[in-house]
């Protein structure tokens, strides 16, 4: 009772009170707390659990050991999904990023209108991840859809886009790579970063513009150049929507990327234990990618604070 | 700050905790809908203590299903769950409200919607034990999500409350697993042939009778039609079940026996030719083409839509569904079996849809109650009609045919079928390692084999050793 606020005398605070203004913060975030403990850690941490076992979602768990990671690395199928993940990832990642930054680079002129145009990349962005873009995605690239019809009108044959493996993947990366919005939004804030006097200077210099883009823009926007990379990278290891929707996975396969594999093992086949497994080595491949990436900037990166 | 940390850690757990033993407890009790029930099942016990003595009551949840199958229908709150179309949403819907209206003390909660995503839903529910009291189920789920009888109740244990006597004893028998009736079959399907009668004037011939006859056709509809023109379009899936009906015409005998595959991987072969051949001869267009076609389902595909696929392999119970997507001027009719494919009637059927009660409603008698309203009851039977294909249960069956309920194309498709398939389906034949596109053994081998990255021999091998694999597994 002797630390109750009000019994404090000359104003010094109790050990109550000093817990509550300490801890007040907690509370505030308790809710998020929660959730990302019973959402998050828990699911986290269980299905490392789980993928140590053969856990069936009606056969239960008869089995515990290594046999899931040893059928990741065995089976053919898994493994040729993992291959079209990578192949994916380094086709989209790439395409995005440079897209992103050439539309931002004439974005960042004083052009006429230039709100409309960025407000105008954006969009697809904001609607990017959304089933019904997914299926117009679809009704675009069909046999009988508007692309195979205006190369039509231009004599061309077409091509079965969606049921061809050598098209379908590429159909797929171009949604994704359609979504530059945000990637673009981070290059122009970047762009709009590096210092006038520098350009000026190169131009005396007699430097071209194309030189001064590479020697002065990129090294200045490394920083973003990097965020974007392995923000992006994430993404694309676990790009779920665009295959699901529009392909399924197929045809033949060619777009079974791994998450998807990874639902069909969890939800259609009910193989909880593998679906964690296959959920681990897919967080594995990723932590991997971006450490490299991480360990790489000091060679790349230009931070305006570092010496030298 | 480190001891108050501590205890801020410990007070957060213990609030995680507590708030996941909420949610166990939501989840054990969410069945529990019933306001007054409890009450009633409490004195139904007292009083129907002969109950016990059943054999069904030989443990403690057995005894708890046998007192809540006596609770009379009052003062009930269950939830029933469907998927399908709009027209069945409907006419479901109805038939709950006229329930509802002669039973005014019961409520019941209705949860619908489209096939797509259902089923993983729904198992996923099972799982839980969140699933309504009332589930429409496929077959199959009661091999697959009946976790040895502990997800569905046996509705023997119901019989007071649902007239079984309306179904055959093949019927019940159909869905009967683990010594228990798991759930009431609703209708039996097979696949038939249904052609678009308009293109085939259009080509200037007659409707298949034989399979010489589609083949004649194939060549008929590339020359006076056209490249796009074809005859027959089937799927992965399709081309599996018509290969079936076909090495089942030629060799007389079921696809699976005694949960071992009836067929050798050479006899397997000279299906995969059947269907190789059917390509060749412009019968059906690739699995490319179709997929090309970027449509979800066949119903949904332009191309049947306008009458440039002429025909389909599907169930009797689909009619409506592809007679409906027609465009206006087209006809629609159901076709016959040919009986050159062999000398045995081959093809299976199965049961299309059921009805299934969850093994932890509080309410069974209620839910057992309305299952017999809108399955056996002449108002209910004749509000539902063949919105689930033609009914199995007799009463139900005479209430349409008297009042002429019945789709008359679903009628004929169905009296075909069932006069002329004989063979028997294995649950496992719709497992998902078998049936899932695009990585299950099926959508691999078929798939395959119209790519031409197999030949029949090696996709006959990989359908043969997949199925083995799903069979002993």
């Amino acid at each position: 009772m002797a630390n109750k606020p009000s019994d404090t005398l000359q104003g010094r605070p109790g050990k109550f009170t000093l817990f509550y203004r300490r801890n007040l913060g907690f509370l505030f975030i308790l809710l998020w707390l929660v959730g990302f403990l019973v959402f998050r850690l828990y699911p986290f941490l269980s299905s490392l659990v789980y993928s140590f076992s053969n856990f069936h979602l009606f056969n239960g768990i008869q089995q515990w050991g290594l046999m899931n990671y040893q059928e990741i690395f065995s089976d053919k199928k898994i493994m040729n999904s993992l291959g079209i993940t990578f192949k994916y990832s380094f086709i989209t990642v790439p395409l995005k990023l440079a897209f992103a930054l050439f539309i931002a680079y004439i974005l960042n002129y004083k052009i006429k209108g230039v709100n409309f145009f960025r407000t105008a990349y954006y969009i697809p962005s904001i609607l990017g991840g959304s089933v019904a873009i997914a299926v117009l995605w679809k009704a675009l690239f069909r046999d009988q859809g508007l692309v195979n019809a205006i190369i039509r009108i231009f004599g061309g044959e077409g091509a079965n886009w969606l049921a061809d493996p050598k098209y379908a993947l590429f159909i797929i990366s171009l949604l994704r790579v359609w979504q530059f919005g945000s990637a673009m939004v981070l290059f122009l804030a970047a762009l709009k970063g590096v210092p006038a006097d520098l350009y000026e200077a190169a131009t005396i210099d007699g430097a071209s513009k194309i030189r001064q883009f590479w020697s002065i823009t990129v090294p200045m926007i490394t920083p973003i150049i990097f965020y974007n990379l392995v923000t992006q990278l994430c993404q694309a290891f676990q790009e779920f929507n665009g295959p699901f929707i529009i392909t399924q996975g197929g045809p033949r396969n060619a777009t079974t990327l791994f998450s998807l594999l990874i639902y069909n093992r969890a939800f259609k086949s009910y193989e909880m234990g593998m679906a964690s497994a296959m959920a681990w080595v897919l967080f594995v491949i990723v932590m991997v990618l971006s450490l490299i990436a991480f360990m790489s900037q000091k060679y790349w990166v230009y931070y305006g604070d570092e010496k030298g | 700050m480190k001891t108050t940390t501590k205890v801020l850690s410990a007070i957060m757990a213990l609030s995680v905790c507590a708030s996941m033993t909420a949610c166990g407890g939501t989840s054990s009790s969410s069945g529990s809908t019933t306001t007054a029930a409890p009450a009633d099942t409490q004195a139904a016990a007292d009083t129907t203590t002969a109950a016990a003595d059943t054999a069904a009551a030989d443990t403690e949840a057995a005894a708890e299903t046998e007192a809540a199958a006596e609770t009379p229908a009052g003062n009930a709150e269950i939830s029933i769950s469907w998927w399908g179309g709009d027209a069945r949403h409907e006419a479901t819907q109805k038939a709950i409200d006229a329930f509802t209206a002669k039973n005014p003390n019961v409520k019941v909660n209705v949860s619908f919607g489209a096939w797509s995503g259902w089923e993983e839903a729904m198992s996923t529910s099972f799982y839980a034990g969140t699933a309504p009291d009332v589930n429409q189920i496929n077959w199959n789920w009661i091999e697959n999500y009946g976790a040895n009888g502990a997800t569905f109740l046996d509705l023997n244990t119901v019989a007071d409350h649902f007239d079984l006597s309306q179904y055959s004893d093949a019927a019940l028998q159909s869905c009967t697993m683990f010594g228990e009736l798991q759930a009431i079959p609703v209708s039996m399907t097979g696949r038939i042939f249904y052609w678009n009668k308009t293109t085939f004037e259009k080509a200037g011939i007659d409707t298949p009778k034989s399979l010489a006859d589609l083949k004649a056709a194939g060549q008929t509809f590339k020359e006076k039609l056209g490249d796009e023109y074809y005859p027959l379009a089937a799927g992965e899936y399709d081309r599996m079940i018509l290969m079936v009906y076909y090495l089942e015409s030629v060799y007389g005998k079921p696809w699976v026996e005694n949960g071992a595959l009836n067929y050798t991987p050479e006899e397997i072969q000279k299906g995969m030719e059947f269907l190789n051949d059917l390509e060749d001869s412009h019968v059906i267009p690739t699995c490319a083409t179709i997929l090309g076609d970027g449509a979800d389902s066949l119903d949904k595909n332009p191309k049947w839509m306008n009458g440039t696929y002429a025909g389909i392999f599907e169930w009797d119970s689909s009619a409506s569904k592809f007679n409906s997507a027609l465009e206006e001027g087209q006809e629609l009719i159901v076709g016959d079996y040919f009986s050159d494919f062999g000398d045995s009637k081959g093809g299976f059927s199965k049961v299309s849809l059921a009805f299934a009660i969850s093994e932890n409603t509080p309410n069974a008698a209620v839910c057992a109650d309305l299952l017999n309203f809108l399955l056996n009851d002449d108002e209910g039977a004749s509000i539902m009609s063949s919105e689930r294909g033609i009914p199995l249960s007799a009463n139900a069956l005479k209430v349409c045919t008297d009042n002429n309920l019945l789709d008359p194309m679903v009628s004929e498709a169905n009296k075909k079928v069932l006069s002329w398939v004989s063979f028997p389906l294995d649950a496992k034949f719709e497992d998902a390692k078998l049936k899932n596109n695009p990585d299950g053994v099926y959508y691999d081998a078929i798939g395959g084999l119209s790519y031409d990255e197999y030949t029949p021999g090696d996709a006959a091998l990989v359908l043969y050793d997949g199925i083995n694999a799903v069979l002993n597994s």
